[in-house]
């Protein structure tokens, strides 16, 4: 009986470490220039995929080819969204309107999901992990949610220091508090943003990667991932990088628990009511000061 | 130092500034006043490279730098401080501070030098350092703005209107420190509505109609054609 | 202190207003576009049915019924400023209620109809709910997952939808061609079109309308014109739910067929765009919206079936990009650009209030009593231990430094913030437990130190919320000619382009105009030039004098408050220092600091 929980606790820490990252990567992004990036969910999807070619290509890797492979898929996935960020950004610098990006990001969700529909076909990809599943209270735990949980401390650790140690670093956790200010401080702020954009496109692009072998890659995947992320952002809070790899986990056990208990097709509900309750119950989130209330 | 001529601008096609000419030299404080609505913002902002200008030229250290972006103009010296003591409200007073570095890349012992005399003009930011910079009253605020713009060292500040929403007790720390910070050489603007404050400090002043300049002089004879008589010494 | 400054002499005149003609309620871009767009329908409606061509009855229908979702989900968008991703559900629970109650238990269609409804308003209702707690994309991710569900549990509670397997009903009599030769589904769907793009027209410039903008642009100021935020959601919610329910309903007869794929996330998507990608709050948006986002790729595309997806995706991220305010809105930009713009005149304080008039006030020497007041945050007393009032007809001035505690006092006396302790009474009632709309409608009007000029409404409609917030019948205080002449001159103007002095002059304007009897004004001076501040020292004077308001000022400018305030009362760190007439509290040593000395260099 208890083994049972400890596999939902494990599996629910890694998958939920996921969401973590995903979290991570919608605040960077947030904290910058205000942009909720739907299409996260895509590029997170993405970086599975390259997960999957790197297999089709390479064949099963090496452990050293494949840690070669993380920063390589990382980037990639990065560039992918510095492209995505400079065309989400460009309207914004001549319009007033100030809310194209919602319907850019979501395009741009649909778009990728289009083209994966077209090459990929309906189906989704299984990418076997390199490594033997580890024992674990005497059960065998795969591999990936381990190192999921392993890369959401990491890219953590990486980003308090980035943003609260470096200038460059300061200087985004900064602008949206206030855009103009920033601008008449000299602040470049075009540049930032889209430095912004790249950073969550190495987290989200590194996380596709490693969890590859425990997700789902398919066209139609990312919303879930979008969804559930920005669960664990809300019950974080907005902003707060310590929020998310705090709540990123506690989502994912429950998500975990959902399944296992009541059955898969309630999964979506499970989220529902749990991001329901916590906007009702503490919209400003665990660790969040700006409140999602306007009243 | 700084040399506008012939400068116009405005917000899409509704003209604010017509025909603006004006020069400030280094070490002095000149005031701009003026009417609500007669584009005293504006023309900082102009200047500042907020807006772009539509004609006209600005000049400063005798180079062109008419329609350059404040990313250009920060680190060649040119500062501008938006109206609202404007802080980043979640960042700690003292990294509010360091903000003020990014774009004019000044240097580590520059900046060491700077922040020791921002903390003992105002002692309250140096026991604050580490408190979010909401948690600041607007005095305090408007202190914090100034001293990230001084981390800068620019060579011109534009100034908006340091007295808005500030208790007017607040003001003379805020006026001697702008005065102490010319003497060092740099040009100081400022657009003020409490000319009286402003006056006791400025060295020239010059009165804005509607988008023009109508007059502009030593601050004895401004007092003299505005009737407004600083404040007492 | 005197001045020589000239004012200037462009300013708004009282005219004489005999030749106005009676306001038109819609602009003349609104108009055109409602006349086309309902040509549009009907031609659309027409021509399909007149050659006999039965496809196409039935894509100009489904389109149509799409538009009308759009429209309502627009109205929540944009006039009630909240976002919904899941507007496909309300659609799809009505056209599912249809199906089930005709379809499986052999109802007639209008009993679906009820049916159809009643579930969309369940839907709406169950939006609404977080949406009086939270707001913008956090409710947009509810109402996301909602519409992820809602597919799921279709699916989920197969006994009671069928299932995977959807359920068909024919309708056969409503798809049969009348005397007229359109079929009454034709006529039903071209008639609620055409309603649904007048009300999207009409809709912002009713008294609603403009509540629900300044409820969904700014809560406080909403409040403070008696108006309740959560209340005005709601009503949105209701509302939209309502127009989307009936167009849910003619879907199971447009297409024959419900099923749970036909509601999944993407056409609650599709209306969202439809509506932002057409052009936010412009008549022929959602027309234009769904006609490049449903009809081209589904219909003009129809043979590239699977590029369906990435047709539809990359129209919208296109528009977005070269049009930000959507098609029709960058068209109405374009031919607005064109037409010179308008500067703002100065106002002329001495004309707001023309005329002396006998004020049928609430009786009683004083206005607001405190007494023994505290508010605590955290661990910082902004209010401690206050006891003042404040006499009928008086004009009071608040002073102290930055965080002594003065718009904290301001917030709890006109109900935004409760005390932890003490009784404020207004008239005579007591009002801590009151809610801030209950305060305004006592006749306690304020404004705010960064003014409440909302750029979602147009500039006479910033200054007409107040008129709508008019607390009796009387005719109003202010003179009808200045009334007049603003509405003239800001009838003309965009909002964006009122300089922040002016916008300053406005909210007391409409705050005047609300009848409140009791006016809190935050800083109200502040951004004023000195001859202005003498002008504003009249309007206060004439305020008290002429129309006997009770005036609570809070200023920095100690000149001013000694030029216009009967009494005084000076904080420090949340507790009054000091309170009476301006001499003597000027006198006192603990006041003495605030005034201004400038060292000489």
């Amino acid at each position: 009986m208890w083994q049972e929980y400890a596999i939902i606790l494990i599996r629910g820490i890694g998958l939920g470490s996921v969401y973590a990252l995903i979290a991570m990567s919608f605040n960077i992004v947030k904290v910058s220039s205000g942009i909720l990036n739907f299409a996260q969910g895509n590029m997170f999807v993405l970086g599975g995929m390259l997960a999957y070619a790197a297999v089709a290509l390479f064949g099963q890797p090496s452990f050293i080819v494949w840690l070669l492979l993380i920063p390589v898929a990382a980037i990639i996935i990065a560039v992918v969204l510095l492209i995505q960020g400079y065309l989400t950004l460009l309207p914004l610098s001549y319009s007033d309107d100030q809310q194209s990006w919602l319907i850019t990001t979501m395009a741009v969700s649909i778009i990728i999901g289009a083209v994966l529909l077209l090459v990929q076909g309906p189906n989704a990809l299984m990418v076997r992990s390199i490594f033997p599943n580890v024992p674990l209270f005497g059960m065998r735990v795969p591999a990936p949610f381990l190192l999921a949980i392993g890369l959401a401390v990491f890219w953590y650790v990486v980003l308090q220091w980035f943003l609260s140690k470096t200038l460059t670093g300061l200087a985004i956790s900064a602008l949206w508090q206030d855009p103009v200010a920033g601008r008449a401080a000299g602040l470049k702020v075009r540049r930032l943003q889209l430095l912004a954009f790249g950073l969550s496109g190495l987290i989200i692009g590194s996380t596709g990667f490693v969890a590859a072998p425990i997700i789902t890659i398919a066209s139609d995947s990312a919303v879930a991932y979008v969804l559930n992320g920005f669960v664990a952002l809300v019950i974080g809070g907005v902003a707060s990088n310590t929020g998310a790899l705090i709540a990123g986990p506690l989502v994912g056990v429950a998500a975990m628990l959902a399944t296992f208990k009541i059955g898969g097709e309630f999964q979506g509900l499970v989220s529902m009511l749990i991001l329901v309750g916590i906007l009702l119950i503490r919209p400003e989130g665990i660790f969040g000061s700006t409140a999602a209330r306007r009243v | 130092m700084l040399e506008v001529s012939g400068l116009c601008a405005g917000y899409g096609r509704l003209p604010v500034l017509r025909d603006v000419s004006f020069s400030a030299a280094e070490g002095e404080i000149l005031l701009i006043a003026g009417e609500n609505g007669a584009g005293k913002t504006t023309l900082l902002q102009t200047i500042g490279g907020l807006i772009k200008p539509t004609a006209g030229s600005i000049r400063f250290e005798g180079r062109d730098v008419t329609g350059a972006t404040p990313e250009d103009l920060v680190p060649r010296g040119l500062r501008l401080v938006l109206d609202g003591h404007r802080v980043f409200p979640e960042l700690s007073v003292f990294d509010n501070i360091r903000l003020g570095a990014v774009a004019s890349k000044t240097g580590k012992v520059a900046f060491d030098t700077a922040v020791d005399q921002i903390f003992e003009v105002f002692p309250i930011l140096k026991q604050k350092a580490n408190d979010k910079a909401r948690s600041l009253s607007g005095g305090q605020q408007q202190m914090l703005t100034l001293s990230q713009a001084f981390v800068s060292q620019p060579k011109v500040l534009l100034c908006d209107e340091p007295s808005l929403g500030l208790a007017m007790a607040l003001m003379p720390p805020i006026m001697n420190f702008l005065r102490s910070w010319a003497k060092s050489g740099t040009a100081v603007v400022i657009v003020e509505q409490h000319v009286q404050l402003a006056l006791a400090v400025a060295a020239r002043g010059l009165l804005m109609q509607r988008g023009s300049v109508v007059f502009d002089g030593t601050a004895d004879e401004f007092a003299a054609e505005t009737g407004i008589i600083a404040a007492p010494h | 202190m005197t001045s020589k400054i000239s004012t200037g002499e462009h300013m708004i005149a009282a005219r004489p207003s005999t030749a106005r003609t009676g306001p038109s309620i819609l602009d003349r871009s609104a108009k055109i576009q409602v006349v086309i767009g309902i040509a549009i329908l009907v031609v659309a409606t027409v021509v399909p049915s007149a050659l006999g061509l039965s496809y196409w009855i039935g894509v100009i229908n489904l389109a149509t019924i799409y538009i009308v979702a759009s429209v309502f989900m627009g109205l929540l968008l944009v006039d009630a400023g909240q976002v919904s991703f899941g507007h496909g559900a309300v659609f799809g629970a009505a056209a599912y209620a249809v199906g089930v109650a005709c379809g499986m238990h052999g109802f007639s269609f209008p009993v679906g109809i009820l049916f159809g409804v009643a579930a969309a308003l369940v839907i709406g209702i169950l939006f609404a709910l977080p949406a009086l707690r939270v707001q913008w994309f956090y409710l947009g991710f509810v109402t996301l997952s909602a519409a992820m569900v809602f597919p799921q549990m279709l699916f989920a509670f197969d006994s009671l939808t069928n299932g995977l397997n959807g359920i068909s009903i024919p309708f056969t009599a409503l798809n049969t061609p009348t005397a007229i030769g359109l079929s009454i589904l034709s006529i039903l769907s071209l008639v609620l079109g055409s309603l649904a793009i007048l009300t999207s027209a009409i809709f912002p410039k009713t008294k609603l309308g403009r509540r629900m903008r300044v409820a969904a642009a700014s809560p406080e100021a909403a409040q403070s014109l008696g108006i309740s935020p959560g209340r005005m959601r709601f009503t949105a919610f209701m509302i939209a739910s309502f127009g989307t329910g009936l167009a849910g309903v003619l879907y199971p007869p447009t297409v024959g067929f419900v099923s749970p794929n036909a509601f999944h996330l993407d056409i609650s998507i599709l209306f969202f765009f439809a509506v932002i990608v057409g052009g936010k709050g412009q008549p022929l948006g959602t027309i234009a919206g769904i006609t490049l986002l449903y009809m081209l790729p589904n219909v003009f595309l129809a043979q590239l079936v699977e590029y369906r997806p990435l047709v539809y995706g990359l129209v919208a991220f296109l528009v977005m990009l070269l049009m930000p305010s959507g098609i029709i809105g960058g068209i109405v930009r374009w031919l607005t650009l064109r037409q010179k713009p308008q500067a703002m005149p100065a106002l002329q304080f001495s004309q707001i209030v023309d005329a002396t008039q006998s004020a049928k006030h609430p009786v009683g020497d004083i206005a607001i009593e405190i007494e023994g007041l505290r508010k605590v945050f955290g661990n910082v007393v902004a209010i401690n231990n206050v006891s003042m009032n404040v006499r009928r007809g008086e004009i009071h001035g608040l002073v102290g430094a930055n965080g002594s505690g003065k718009t904290s006092l301001l917030n709890v006396l006109n109900g935004f913030t409760n005390s932890d302790a003490g009784s404020v009474k207004v008239n005579g009632k007591e009002i801590t437990s009151l809610k801030a709309r209950d305060v305004a409608h006592l006749g306690v009007g304020r404004t705010f130190q960064t003014p409440r000029i909302l750029e979602q409404l147009g500039a006479w409609d910033n200054v007409q919320i107040g008129l709508d917030a008019k607390l009796s019948p009387n005719p109003t205080r202010v003179s009808p000619a200045f009334v007049d002449s603003l509405r003239d001159t800001l009838g003309r103007l965009r909002t964006e382009s009122i300089p922040h002095g002016q916008r300053r002059l406005l909210e007391v304007i409409r705050v005047i105009l609300t009848d409140a009897d009791i006016l809190l004004l935050d800083e109200p001076a502040a951004g004023l030039s000195p001859e202005e501040r003498v002008a504003f020292a009249g309007l206060l004077r004439d305020l008290r004098d002429k129309l006997g308001l009770t005036i609570v000022f809070v200023e920095h400018d100690l000149d001013l408050v000694a030029r216009v305030a009967d009494r005084v009362t000076v904080l420090e760190s949340g507790a009054v220092i000091a309170s009476g007439d301006v001499a003597s509290v000027w006198e006192n040593p603990r006041v003495k600091p605030l005034f201004v000395t400038v060292r000489h260099a």
